[in-house]
C-alpha cells in the first residue's frame, strides 16, 4: 500500500502522545499520483494533545510524516480531524 | 521552504567538506549533488599553515521538485549546471566565502561591516528565528504528573526513538547518556541520515517530539541533546571552520564582523573557536532570540 510507511508513523508518534492510543486512528487518502493525506483522529481530549501549543507537535509530526514519505517517493500531508 | 542550492565549505579534506556541505544542503549522497572542488587541501608543518579543502556543492536539479522554490544566481557566470563538472581549478581562490546562494550580498563587493556574510555551517533562515526558550509552565491545580527521574525520562525518550526507527523500517541504535543534567541522544547507524533532513529540520521536529512525550509524564522536564546521524556534531564542526575562516580574515583585515543570529549553544561554538585565535576577540550582541555574535580584531 502508498503511504504505508507514512501511514506507520503517523500513527506510532500519535499513539505515543496521547492519553487513549487505542482510539487513534491514522488512515491514508491517496491524493494524487505522488501524494498522500494521512488523515488523524484521536479521542475528544486528545485531539489538543496532538497538535499541541501554538500547533508545535502537528507541526513537529509533519515534517516526520513528509520524512515517513520521502522513503517511498511520495508527498505527505497530515490532516488532524477533530 | 526555499531550499538552498549550493554551499561552498572549506574543510581538512575534500571528503570532509563534502559531507559537511551535503549536510548542509540536506542532502544523503553525492549522487544527489554537484562537487567542484575549488582547492584542494594543503598541508601545513604540524598543523601550521596548512590550506582547507574547499568545494561547492550544488544540488543537482531534480524533475518534479515543483514545490520547492528555487533561485538562480545571477551576474555570476558559474550558475550553470557545468559548474558541478569543472575540474579542479587549482589555485586557491580569493574569494571562497561560504554563502547559501538567497544571500543577496553582492560578491566581491568588499562589504565587511556589520552585515555579515552568512555562514553555510550555519545557516538558518533569517526571517524564522528559533523561538526562546520556553519558560518554565506554571503549575497546574490539576496537574497529576509527577517528578520523574531523568533516567526514567532518558529511557522513555529511547525507547520513543526505537520505537519511531521501526516504524520507518530503518535500522539504527539509540544511544543515551545523561551528562551535566541534560539527557544526551545518540541515534547512530548509516540509515538513521534519513533522519537528518535539510538543516536537521527532522532532528528538530523528532527532539520536539521527545520533549512531548517526557512533559507527558512529568512536569519538569530534562534539558535533552538529540542527535541523529553525527548531524549536530558536524554542523558543529563546519561552525568552527567558518568561525576560523572569518577570524582569520578579520585579524588579516581589521574591523569586526557581525555573524547571523544564533542559539547560545551555537554561539558558545564561535566564542570558543575565536578564544583559540591570538589577535581576535568576540562578543555577542542584540537581544534573544537574534543575539548575534561581533567577531572583532583586537
Amino acid at each position: 500500500m502508498r503511504g504505508e510507511i507514512v501511514q506507520r508513523v503517523v500513527e506510532y508518534i500519535s499513539k505515543e502522545i496521547v492519553e487513549n492510543p487505542d482510539e487513534v486512528t491514522v488512515t491514508i487518502v491517496e491524493e494524487g499520483p505522488d501524494e498522500v493525506i494521512a488523515e488523524v483522529r484521536a479521542a475528544k481530549g486528545d485531539m489538543g494533545r496532538v497538535i499541541g501549543r501554538r500547533g508545535r507537535v502537528a507541526k513537529a509530526i509533519r515534517v516526520l510524516a513528509q520524512a515517513a514519505a520521502d522513503e517511498e517517493g511520495l508527498q505527505a500531508r497530515v490532516e488532524f480531524i477533530d | 521552504m526555499a531550499s538552498v542550492e549550493w554551499v561552498e565549505v572549506r574543510g581538512p579534506s575534500v571528503e570532509k567538506a563534502v559531507e559537511a556541505a551535503l549536510t548542509e544542503l540536506g542532502l544523503e549522497s553525492r549522487d544527489e549533488a554537484d562537487v567542484e572542488v575549488i582547492q584542494e587541501p594543503q598541508r601545513g608543518f604540524l598543523g601550521l599553515g596548512g590550506q582547507d579543502a574547499v568545494v561547492r556543492v550544488k544540488r543537482k536539479e531534480r524533475s518534479g521538485s515543483g514545490g520547492r522554490a528555487r533561485r538562480t544566481r545571477s551576474g555570476n557566470g558559474t550558475g550553470g549546471r557545468s559548474a558541478g563538472s569543472k575540474p579542479a581549478d587549482g589555485g586557491p581562490r580569493k574569494d571562497a566565502a561560504p554563502r547559501a546562494p538567497r544571500e543577496s550580498q553582492a560578491r566581491n563587493s568588499g562589504q565587511r561591516t556589520a552585515t555579515a556574510p552568512r555562514p553555510a555551517a550555519a545557516a538558518r533562515p533569517a526571517e524564522r528565528p528559533k523561538p526562546k526558550e520556553r519558560p518554565p509552565r506554571p503549575p497546574r491545580d490539576d496537574d497529576d504528573r509527577e517528578e520523574t527521574p531523568i533516567e526514567e525520562q532518558s529511557a522513555d525518550i529511547r525507547r520513543f526513538l526505537v520505537g519511531l526507527l521501526a516504524a520507518f523500517g530503518l535500522e539504527g541504535e539509540v544511544k543515551e547518556r545523561i551528562e551535566d543534567g541534560a539527557i544526551h541522544i545518540d541515534v547512530v547507524g548509516e540509515q538513521t541520515e534519513a533522519l537528518v533532513g535539510p538543516k536537521g529540520s527532522i532532528v528538530q521536529a523528532a527532539l520536539e517530539l521527545c520533549r512531548t512525550i517526557v512533559q507527558r509524564r512529568t512536569m519538569d522536564g530534562a534539558k535533552i541533546r538529540l542527535d541523529i546521524a553525527g548531524y549536530s556534531e558536524r554542523r558543529r564542526e563546519a561552525l568552527r571552520i567558518y568561525t576560523t575562516r572569518l577570524a582569520d580574515k578579520v585579524k588579516a583585515e581589521g574591523g569586526e564582523v557581525m555573524l547571523e543570529p544564533m542559539n547560545a549553544a551555537d554561539r558558545k561554538v564561535v566564542h570558543d573557536t575565536v578564544a583559540e585565535i591570538d589577535g581576535v576577540r568576540s562578543f555577542s550582541e542584540g537581544e534573544e532570540p537574534r543575539r548575534s555574535v561581533v567577531i572583532a580584531a583586537e
